[in-house]
């Protein structure tokens, strides 16, 4: 069996009454003022750059952490810096209750793993998940667990088209994949 | 059970019968991109392909800064101009055009049926000519250069019916800030939004765009009005290939359908700092703001201008706010110039300025201060967009920024019309 778990610490994206943040668009997430740069490696520092309270993220980020945000992550422009700034950081995975359309296309389209998880905000509120927890999330089966804690929760699985594209690494290494299987 | 015109559009594409939640490959009629083009030529040559597959397909219009504010900015254009000279591609619109979704249609690539995809999220947009037309992002755009092929997942569909007739001083723009603030941003992420009814029947193609325009702000994949007798009009003369509408089912199965009655709509503006905070104007009139910006891809089309110009006639802009004036297009510009509306914003103490997306994206043209305030037609007004994180941005109709702009203060332009 190949392994199609990811697992990383994680960091919950919360506003001052304790929520997780919503509607977090790709101006808060990648500001207009960088848009000009086109390399990936320099974008890293700039994610979350202009949301309230989480301008030092790009410093305190460690490779295959996971970011835990509201609903409505990467609402707004068809950015794919704010994508690209995570990749950068080499952040491992996002999870929110959903995500703008573009912004998971985006990011489906990398091969960057982002998971829908409807009952974020409860576990959230229940604090069954919190910052710097060691959470493992399976990307087929969609179920996780906090190691931490020692508590089971869902996520939506990656639909087919997503995981073969992660898998492959990016919409163009997928592409190839498939048209080479076709012409089988 | 019938289909609609997103099961059945894509089903054409995809040579096979579809519904919503299947994935299709598909190959886009057109392709669209702007100055992130720039990024995109960087994308492409990392996937080591010589050629653009369908370089007839792309159309590239150089629209977010222009011309070049910086040297950055003039070297992603100069690169792309490059570009588009080695891998001859025929469709592509300097800095002089204007904004991109203004300038394709015109351009007469917006047709019914086709299917449309581009590097921004507004290209929603052409939906408003029965066009399946979506936002998609860079690396998309670089592998369908590659490949001329995408994946798509057909989307459920949420149909809208609006229908009674609007109140003077009440517009497409008031109609549709209130169903994003009733419906909430996100109500409609990953699906296909229908704009039907008497309302919508009635409205102007450049109405009709400020309703697919914003359907992006509800998180729509695409937005559609049904093709009707005033699209082929205003299609005539422009239209660059054959086109055939494709139309939803009657018995279509819809996710929802939603209905609005907006014969006693107000004048609605969206506060600071997301575009489902709406508001009547009589809640936040009075509230002061330093700069206004009349144009953009939703509000910068002559009918807007024209709006806007009845209402400035003859007055003066207030001594303590800046007001931009941005017409969407050089065609816009023109017809503007040509109708004396140029000379009354002037004459106003307005700023009139090149056409293209000026500061609506803060990267040029009129940048906000921290604790600066601007009223703007656009269609995004999230924290920081138009400079300053620490500035906030009001939307509304350009009626209502042209009555503010006299006011010095939001104002409703009931008054002036």
């Amino acid at each position: 069996m190949e392994e199609t778990a990811l697992s990383g610490k994680t960091w919950v994206l919360l506003n001052q009454e304790g929520k997780l943040i919503e509607d977090i668009d790709t101006d808060q997430i990648y500001h207009n003022s960088f848009l000009h740069i086109t390399e990936i490696q320099q974008m890293g520092q700039y994610a979350l750059g202009n949301l309230e309270g989480w301008k030092d993220f790009p410093q305190k980020a460690r490779p295959g952490d996971i970011l835990i945000t509201g609903r409505n992550f990467g609402a707004g422009s068809s950015r794919q810096q704010a994508v690209d700034c995570f990749i950068s950081l080499k952040v491992g995975l996002i999870l929110a209750p959903s995500f703008g359309a573009i912004y998971f296309r985006n990011a489906v389209n990398s091969g960057f793993p982002v998971l829908k998880c409807p009952e974020l905000d409860e576990l959230v509120a229940q604090r069954i998940l919190e910052t710097e927890n060691e959470i493992k999330v399976d990307l087929r089966s969609g179920k996780g667990i906090n190691v931490s804690k020692d508590r089971p929760f869902d996520v939506e699985p990656m639909s087919a088209v997503q995981y073969d594209i992660f898998k492959a690494g990016s919409l163009f290494m997928y592409g190839k994949k498939t048209s080479r299987d076709n012409g089988k | 059970m019938g289909k609609t015109f997103s099961e059945k559009i894509l089903g054409l594409k995809a040579g096979r019968e579809v519904q919503a939640g299947d994935v299709v490959t598909v190959s886009p009629d057109y392709i669209l991109s702007h100055d992130n083009s720039a990024a995109i030529i960087k994308e492409f040559q990392k996937l080591g392909i010589k050629n653009v597959k369908a370089p007839q397909k792309l159309v590239i219009i150089l629209d977010h800064v222009v011309p070049a504010s910086s040297e950055k900015y003039a070297l992603n254009h100069k690169v792309i101009r490059e570009f588009v000279v080695g891998q001859k591609i025929p469709n592509f619109f300097d800095v002089p055009n204007g904004i991109c979704h203004q300038v394709f249609s015109e351009n007469g690539f917006a047709l019914p049926g086709k299917l449309i995809l581009g590097a921004d999220s507004h290209t929603t947009s052409y939906g408003a000519f029965g066009a399946f037309s979506a936002g998609i992002g860079r690396s998309e755009v670089a592998s369908l250069w590659a490949t001329d092929e995408i994946w798509l997942k057909v989307p459920e569909t949420i149909k809208i019916e609006i229908n009674g007739s609007l109140s003077p001083g009440v517009y497409a723009k008031d109609v549709i800030l209130k169903i994003i603030g009733e419906e909430g941003a996100d109500r409609a992420n990953y699906k296909a939004v229908e704009f039907a009814g008497e309302t919508v029947k009635s409205f102007s193609l450049a109405s009709r765009l400020v309703l697919t325009n914003m359907a992006a702000e509800m998180g729509a994949k695409n937005g559609y009005c049904e093709p009707d007798e005033k699209t082929v009009q205003w299609l005539e003369n422009r239209a660059r290939n054959d086109f055939s509408e494709v139309v939803s089912d009657p018995d279509a199965n819809y996710e929802a359908v939603l209905k609005y009655d907006i014969s006693s709509l107000e004048p609605q503006v969206a506060c600071p700092h997301t575009v489902d905070n709406v508001q009547s104007i009589s809640e936040v009139e009075g509230t002061g703001f330093h700069q206004a910006l009349i144009g953009t891809c939703t509000n910068g089309r002559l009918e807007d201008l024209e709006l806007a110009a009845e209402i400035l006639k003859g007055k003066k802009v207030h001594s303590q706010v800046r007001v931009l004036i941005i017409p969407a297009s050089r065609e816009e510009y023109i017809q503007a110039l040509k109708k004396g509306i140029i000379e009354i914003f002037a004459e106003a103490g307005c700023i009139v300025l090149n056409p293209g997306c000026g500061p609506c994206l803060g990267a040029h043209q009129g940048i906000l201060a921290p604790g600066e305030v601007a009223l703007s037609t656009a269609n995004r007004n999230f924290r920081g967009r138009m400079g300053s994180r620490d500035s906030e941005i009001y939307l509304a109709s350009p009626a209502t920024v042209a009555a503010s702009s006299i006011e010095g203060k939001i104002a409703d332009p009931r008054k002036f019309v």
